[in-house]
């Protein structure tokens, strides 16, 4: 068998268990939501929090669009496409700011309880906190995986940060997509 | 497995997660029973994890990727 064989065996085994472990990672990530996901109900049954639809509905977009252009540079940089890929990622980063901006800045604000009123406030604020926390870890690691690509650190054989950050973001993507109904469109006023 | 390229494939998996998110939508304002508020959550997510996640790829490396 010839080194270069070898060497790429090598590397399918190495990603193989890097996804392992990021799959492994999720599972415990996923963990502590659902028991977010589980007090929400626990304390407050069927209500309704009664926050602002269209704002729900307006950043809940915007993490499906972001999502829509992760997808797309992990894509282009398996295609050698890197302008595309660096395109498609600054796109997805400053989507990613906007969903911040739109949960915490707006959303917490305008929200008829404060994080010390009650069960409401707990649940509500426990649960979009923690998941803006890891979308400003994604929108972190996203930067970092942005500098490396304009330093031409990717290839179209090996670009594995850029799948495994592609990952996280659609993991807090399907996050939003469980917590979304939850928190704004279950239940009765 | 859909026999898409994976951009045109990425953009048919955007748009149904688009419209389920608008029926969504349409059904909490209605205050419909909460299963099927769960029901359209659990297909977005499946769709996610197969074709943005590529789950298929933890367990066949060679499935399931950009191909």
């Amino acid at each position: 068998m010839s080194s270069i064989n070898q060497t790429h065996i090598h590397y399918q085994q190495k990603m193989t268990i890097n996804r392992l472990g990021l799959w492994l990672f999720f599972a415990s990530d996923a963990f502590m939501f659902g028991g977010l996901l589980i007090s929400r109900f626990y304390l407050l049954g069927n209500k309704n929090l009664g926050l602002d639809q269209t704002l729900g509905l307006i950043v809940t977009s915007i993490l499906l669009i972001s999502s829509f252009f992760m997808n797309r540079a992990e894509v282009m940089v398996s295609q050698g496409n890197k302008r595309g890929f660096i395109t498609s990622l600054v796109i997805t980063i400053v989507l990613g700011v906007t969903f911040l901006i739109g949960v915490v800045g707006l959303e917490w604000g305008i929200a008829h309880f404060g994080p010390g009123d009650g069960a409401e406030g707990a649940v509500f604020y426990m649960m979009t906190g923690m998941h803006a926390f890891h979308v400003l870890t994604g929108i972190i690691f996203l930067l970092l995986v942005l500098r490396n690509g304009l330093n031409d650190k990717y290839t179209p054989e090996s670009h594995y940060a850029v799948e495994a950050s592609a990952n996280y973001w659609h993991f807090i993507d399907v996050v939003w997509i469980i917590y979304y109904p939850a928190l704004y469109l279950m239940g009765t006023l | 497995m859909m026999k898409f390229p994976a951009l045109k494939r990425g953009v048919v998996v955007f748009i149904i997660l688009a419209v389920l998110t608008a029926i969504e939508f349409y059904l909490g304002l209605n205050e419909v029973p909460s299963i099927l508020l769960w029901a359209v959550a659990l297909i977005k997510m499946l769709l996610v994890l197969q074709f943005f996640m590529h789950i298929g790829r933890v367990i066949n490396p060679e499935k399931g990727g950009h191909e």
